[in-house]
């Protein structure tokens, strides 16, 4: 089975394309001026100036801590929006502001929430979410072994890098590579609400952690719709009960780690009662698995992770809805990315990377998905039945610069070059030359990133 | 007293500092001496969080970019100050721990550790403070 942009199986044109940036989540209009969207979020800037004097944790009492981080990314593309009208314009639609606080009233319990604003594109609008707020109780005992239990809402343990995906001083790069860390199922894989156990054994030959969580994804939001089913439809998508888990292994000293993640997650499509052209009530099951490597030195690091998912719809095609494609598939694919980074003078890092996604491992070279052959006249009605093959993978090769200003204010510079746009989330621009209609992206792009980012 | 904390012995036809760093943790804190490197690890790496009798552990450290914390890494954890703060940033930006306390300077951290019950920290090793336990490391 074939990947398949939305388009080719929707009848009628999706309300989401229009000439206006439209906020999905709220329902209306939305400005993508950063002006705009600065002085909404004034206040949230002030706080966080306030306490980024402090440079420091922002320590009430002994045992509350109060931390935060502030983030400002511009892109520029050759071709394909990037978070914004990005292409030969510097967009400056991703914005990421944080801050979190946890209190310890016993030394086992703690308690601790974040509050996260995102813009991203024309999706994420920066309405502040609760990104985790859990309890954590563990305990103990033999000195070497600990056992505990989080519950509420829980970043998931997965990979590297996904338990602070959204704070810059943590991430390689601007984006996390994007093969296994997809910015269009963000949303869907950073946290979800339910219970996690954890154990903990410490011995000379280093640490081992398991961590296994049971609950449900947060999953009726337009990316994640959008990731899943390649559309925004009426219906709602809930989630069922999924399990995450990984097994880390590390080195007392830090030097190497090894980590296995997988993920079992499911949810099922509701169609709306409108009588709207839309799937039948079914299922998506979305299982991938991460194998994670780490090795550090003084002045290297060096890091690899490769990710298989299994991708799986069901019960979704409607005989009432005329679709060219079926709507049920299985999907085997794979990703994976080599990234050495080098602190080579105090302050001072450089990195680079090689990221590759296949999301199908049957078609790679996209051949067999390709759907380019419709006559001029044909696409000029509908220019959104239009498949080319490079939207089957993506190739990417990133080299940055990042330079600490100081322990608190870091600033980071990155250049892409991408053959391939299946990590390109739909969440681009939803103006005329939004990267919905495949007809308007390009193969070969360059992406050049700038980053300031403030923590405390 | 504190001039003589901040002397730095220079080895002869060398510009290095030769300087030696000690853990050291509040009076009376039930700790088993000598404390096991990949325990010391544990600890300053926020996932530990109780002595064996059950109180809390206050962790006390100096900036990132402090030479008495550079050294303390290096000599006495074997880790590199920036895995250090890999840790911590992985702990307190996801919900599932805290980061130690920072303080400005090695004569806070001396007042802060004699003053504090369950306190941990490092300071050179000429340091003597009655209220101090200098913690051996295996």
């Amino acid at each position: 089975m074939k990947i398949l942009p939305y388009y080719l199986w929707n009848s009628t044109f999706p309300p989401l394309v229009s000439n206006f940036a439209y906020c999905e989540r709220c329902r209306k209009p939305m400005s993508l001026s950063f002006k705009k969207y600065f002085f909404k979020r004034f206040i949230i800037y002030i706080i966080l100036f306030l306490f980024s004097l402090t440079t420091n944790a922002f320590e009430l009492f002994d045992s509350v801590q109060v931390h935060g981080f502030a983030s400002q990314t511009m892109f520029m593309t050759s071709g394909n929006n990037m978070f914004g009208p990005s292409i030969r314009n510097p967009s400056f639609a991703f914005t990421e502001l944080g801050i979190n606080g946890s209190w310890s009233p016993l030394p086992n319990l703690r308690l601790s929430m974040q509050l996260l604003s995102r813009r991203a594109g024309d999706w994420h609008d920066g309405s502040p979410v609760i990104d985790f707020g859990l309890f954590d109780y563990s305990f103990e005992f033999d000195g070497d072994y600990r056992l505990g239990v989080r519950a509420g809402r829980v970043r998931q343990p997965y990979g590297l890098y996904n338990d602070t995906r959204d704070v810059a001083f943590t991430r390689p790069s601007i984006l996390l590579p994007q093969s296994i860390y997809l910015e269009g199922t963000r949303d869907f894989t950073i946290s979800a609400d339910g219970v996690m156990i954890y154990g903990e054994s410490r011995k000379p030959w280093g640490n081992l952690t398991l961590e296994l969580f049971g609950g449900y994804a947060r999953t009726n939001d337009t990316d994640t719709q959008f990731s899943f089913l390649y559309a925004n439809y009426n219906g709602s998508l809930e989630p069922n009960p999924s399990f995450v888990g990984r097994l880390n292994y590390e080195t007392y000293d830090g030097s190497l780690r090894l980590a296995l993640s997988g993920a079992y997650t499911s949810m099922t499509y509701n169609p709306s009662n409108a009588p709207l052209p839309q799937p039948s009530k079914g299922s998506i099951s979305f299982n991938p698995i991460v194998l994670s490597a780490q090795y550090n030195t003084e002045n290297w690091t060096f890091s690899s992770e490769y990710q298989m998912n299994y991708f799986q719809r069901s019960g979704l095609d409607n005989p009432l809805y005329a679709t060219t494609q079926g709507l049920d598939f299985d999907l085997f694919g794979q990703s994976y990315y080599f990234q050495a980074a080098y602190r080579f003078a105090p302050k001072w890092e450089l990195m680079a990377r090689y990221d590759a996604m296949y999301p199908n491992s049957q078609d790679i070279s996209g051949k067999t998905t390709e759907f380019t052959s419709l006559t001029q006249s044909a696409l000029a009605q509908n220019p959104f039945y239009y498949i080319p093959a490079y939207s089957q993978y993506a190739k990417t090769w990133t080299v940055g610069l990042r330079y600490d200003i100081s322990p608190w204010m870091m600033v980071r510079a990155e250049y892409n070059y991408v053959n391939g746009t299946a990590w390109l989330p739909a969440e681009g621009y939803l103006g005329p030359d939004g990267n919905q209609d495949f007809s308007k992206t390009v193969k070969y792009w360059d992406m050049f990133g700038f980053l300031v980012s403030l923590r405390f | 007293m504190i001039i003589l904390l901040f002397s730095i012995q220079l080895i002869t036809s060398s510009t290095a500092f030769c300087e030696e760093v000690v853990v050291a943790v509040h009076k009376g804190t039930s700790v088993i001496s000598p404390i096991s490197r990949y325990t010391l690890s544990a600890i300053f790496g926020m996932r530990s969080t109780t002595w064996t009798d059950g109180t809390a552990i206050k962790v006390f450290v100096l900036p990132d970019d402090s030479h008495l914390h550079s050294l303390f890494c290096k000599q006495i954890l074997h880790i590199f100050p920036h895995q250090l703060r890999t840790a911590w940033d992985r702990l307190v930006y996801s919900g599932t721990g805290q980061a130690p306390i920072v303080l400005g300077s090695e004569q806070e951290m001396q007042a802060r550790i004699a003053s504090t019950p369950g306190a941990i920290g490092y300071l050179p090793k000429e340091t003597f403070d009655e209220n101090i336990t200098i913690l051996p490391v295996e």
